[in-house]
């Protein structure tokens, strides 16, 4: 009996679940999308750290990987899928356009200056495009930022 | 009459609209195709594009002539290299520079295996929108070849900005050289190899033989360029009609789509015709590690460039199609006026003429087969 | 190879006006050495017989199968939108740059220029996207709406006297806590040397300090 059974908080048991099981929603935009391809591609494998499960559908997946450069015509959409989302639900800015606005941000009249702007972002990957390995580091940094979570404390709950 | 069939009478049909896009994992980024559609028969298949608009000639306008050429990379994300070329020939022509045939080759080699990865990408990528998945990790092992010698050329891995006014910025070193000649043996080993997995594979055969067809007289009328252009059976490319660089100096064919399994200018002929320039750049790359000289890699060019007052129309063939460059110069230090004459837009125009007629299925088979960009429409 | 083409278009188009436009040389004055221009060569044609030039150029002898591109050039000190339409033939392996001007008014009242969708399908999207760029309308086309600005946009991005507008719908497009302040000081204070491009006349700025 005694190696059959482990004690640990609720809290830690749902997350060791839903930081290994991120399922990210086939979305891309731009160039930062060819590099996001690539991680999931032969040579990264994305799924080696729990994150291959890419879903067509925004509604069977809970992370978002803002892949590219956000126009004002495409910020609209974003926000509509990150609502059709179900919680808890996380977003990964990737690339430096998608953080800031990138190498559009002085002249780009069309081009919205980040995408925290229309939805919460978890963690930014910097870089343009950011390299697969960077991304890689994105996600483990997501996986740390969910290991902390609290269910009582967070806003996912407070705002499901 | 039957009871049943008064029923039926009563019943009516209308179209349905279906919004495929802008997230949709078959239109390559974020295009929109409004469908109307009877039953499963697309009746009218309308493009919105625009999601991606970056504003690049806008930026082209406010930046020196050099600091363009990060800007023409981000265009066509997969070939950044050709696009980077055609730019920099469109301002070399206009200050008469001269570029060290050292750096001409190393631009048809790093041009030619950008098309290669290109090609390489759609093949992936085609294969999954007709639902196999394996030829895409096979593929992307090669690409990650390519990329390797690219990062180590340049330093990026996708954006290069390497090719610079005057040549090139890096210059070769004769292991890379070496390298890439063993890759190019192992390519076209293992092209053959993907091509009997996808290309003569039945339910790849059936799926695109006969299906989104476009025939010459559509091609031209929409002018449409490149691997299209070459499947619809129009035996074009500038590389050969109009060389430039150092191409005339090469030896290679232009394939084109002859309806070997249905008709001229179908899905097949156009996935064809991509398989078979990857064999013909891998040509153009060995005859180029064959040729090329000692020398240097950077031609005389002045520190602030001013381009005399003038225009012109450069045009070249990247991967997907020609490429021009509008270029209006009013002698200062930046450009007055760049278009972008992109071969994606004027494909995404001739969806509505394509899809009507076609399963909903099908459309996304034609649409992987013309293989868009988006970076490359909306600019 | 140009003035036998614009010589074909006032034949076949009466009231063209086809004049050919070589690129300037320039004359050096000490040496009297003549250098050629530099660039492409353009045929210059009325704004109103377009249609009429386009369709007599495809359909002739010369026969320019494709329409390339439509680039609109605004040239805000003459007042005219400048329109290249771009030719090219691959049978004769030409190709052509067939310029017309049109006034480029204020931004509300467009100029109008007859379409061309009639004669090449490619004309379709290329003269939304330039009504979408520059404001200029075409009379005849079939749906003449913006292609890649949404179609609630204001002014005409292209255009060199551009402003962008401030929100769209309520996003703020240009939020100063993501302006890079700095380097927009600090490309006015370099201004003067090359490559530095940012302009601080549409932003508010403070002057920077002389140096001593």
């Amino acid at each position: 009996m005694q190696d059959s059974i482990v004690l640990a908080k609720l809290d830690d048991f749902l997350n060791w679940g839903r930081k290994n099981s991120l399922w990210p929603m086939t979305f891309g935009l731009a160039c930062c999308a060819i590099e996001m391809m690539a991680t999931g591609a032969s040579k990264y494998d994305l799924e080696r750290f729990g994150c291959g499960a890419f879903m067509a559908t925004p509604r069977r997946a809970d992370l978002m990987i803002v892949a590219g450069t956000v126009s004002l015509k495409m910020a609209t959409r974003i926000k509509t899928l990150w609502e059709q989302m179900p919680g808890p639900k996380y977003v990964i800015s990737m690339g430096s356009c998608a953080n800031k606005g990138g190498p559009y941000w002085q002249h780009g009249y069309h081009v919205l200056k980040g995408v925290d702007e229309v939805v919460p972002v978890d963690v930014y990957v910097p870089g343009c495009p950011p390299r697969p390995e960077a991304l890689i580091e994105g996600l483990m940094t997501l996986q740390r930022k969910i290991a902390r979570e609290r269910m009582a404390r967070d806003r996912w709950v407070k705002h499901a | 009459m039957l009871e049943i069939h008064k029923k039926e009478e009563k019943l009516k049909s209308e179209l349905l609209t279906v919004s495929m896009g802008p997230q949709h994992p078959a239109t390559h980024g974020v295009l929109r195709v409004e469908i109307k559609t009877d039953s499963e028969i697309v009746t009218e298949a309308i493009p919105h594009i625009g999601y991606l608009h970056r504003c690049m000639e806008k930026h082209a306008e406010n930046l020196d002539y050099r600091a363009v050429i990060p800007f023409t990379d981000r265009l066509d994300y997969l070939a950044a290299m050709n696009m980077e070329l055609t730019y920099v020939l469109a301002v070399e022509k206009m200050l008469k520079t001269e570029v060290p045939i050292r750096a001409e080759y190393i631009r048809v080699i790093v041009s030619e295996l950008q098309r290669i990865a290109s090609h390489l990408m759609f093949f992936g990528t085609y294969a999954i929108d007709l639902g196999a998945f394996s030829p895409f990790l096979y593929v992307f092992q090669d690409r990650e070849f390519i990329l390797r010698i690219f990062e180590e050329l340049s330093g990026a891995r996708l954006l290069y900005n390497y090719i610079w006014i005057g040549g090139v910025w890096n210059d070769i070193t004769d292991d890379q050289i070496k390298r890439i000649g063993t890759f190019c043996d192992t390519l076209d080993e293992s092209l053959k190899k993907y091509h009997t997995l996808v290309g003569e594979n039945k339910i790849f055969i059936s799926r695109t033989a006969d299906v989104g067809v476009i025939n010459k007289e559509m091609a031209l009328d929409f002018g449409a360029t490149g691997p299209v252009l070459r499947g619809a059976g129009v035996k074009w490319d500038l590389r050969k009609n109009r060389p430039y660089s150092i191409y005339s100096k090469l030896n290679f064919d232009v394939p084109v789509g002859m309806g070997e399994k249905g008709s001229v200018g179908d899905c097949w002929d156009r996935y064809i015709v991509r398989v078979r320039e990857m064999h013909e750049s891998i040509k153009i790359v060995r005859q180029c590690l064959a040729g090329i000289e000692a020398g240097p890699i950077m031609g005389k060019v002045p520190k602030i460039i001013k381009v005399p007052k003038g225009e012109i129309y450069m045009r070249t063939e990247c991967a997907r199609g020609e490429l021009g460059y509008h270029l209006v110069s009013d002698g200062g230090k930046k450009p007055y006026r760049l278009k972008v004459k992109s071969s994606c837009f004027t494909h995404v125009s001739m969806l509505p003429a394509v899809g009507p007629g076609l399963m909903i299925a099908d459309l996304v088979a034609t649409i992987g087969s013309i293989d868009i960009v988006l970076g490359e429409i909306d600019r | 190879m140009h003035n036998q083409w614009a010589q074909f278009i006032n034949t076949s188009v009466p009231g063209a006006n086809a004049t050919v436009v070589a690129p300037v040389g320039t004359t050096d004055a000490a040496t009297g050495v003549t250098t050629p221009g530099i660039g492409d060569s353009w045929i210059t044609v009325a704004a109103d017989e377009i249609h009429a030039v386009c369709k007599a150029l495809k359909q002739g002898e010369h026969e320019f199968t494709t329409l390339q591109a439509i680039s609109g050039v605004d040239y805000l000190a003459e007042g005219q939108i400048e329109l290249c339409y771009i030719l090219a033939s691959m049978n004769k392996n030409t190709e052509l740059i067939l310029k017309t001007r049109v006034p480029r008014g204020d931004g509300v009242k467009l100029s109008k220029l007859p379409s061309v969708v009639s004669v090449w399908s490619a004309a379709n999207f290329l003269e939304r996207e330039c009504f979408d760029m520059f404001g200029v309308s075409f009379l005849g086309h079939p749906n003449l709406k913006r292609v890649l600005c949404p179609d609630d946009w204001t002014g005409y991005p292209l255009r060199k006297d551009y402003v962008v507008q401030e929100k769209y719908l309520d996003m703020v497009i240009n939020p100063p806590s993501k302006m890079n302040i700095q380097e927009r000081e600090f490309g006015a204070r370099h201004a003067h040397i090359a490559g530095a491009t940012t302009s601080v006349e549409n932003y508010s700025v403070p002057a920077p300090a002389k140096e001593q």
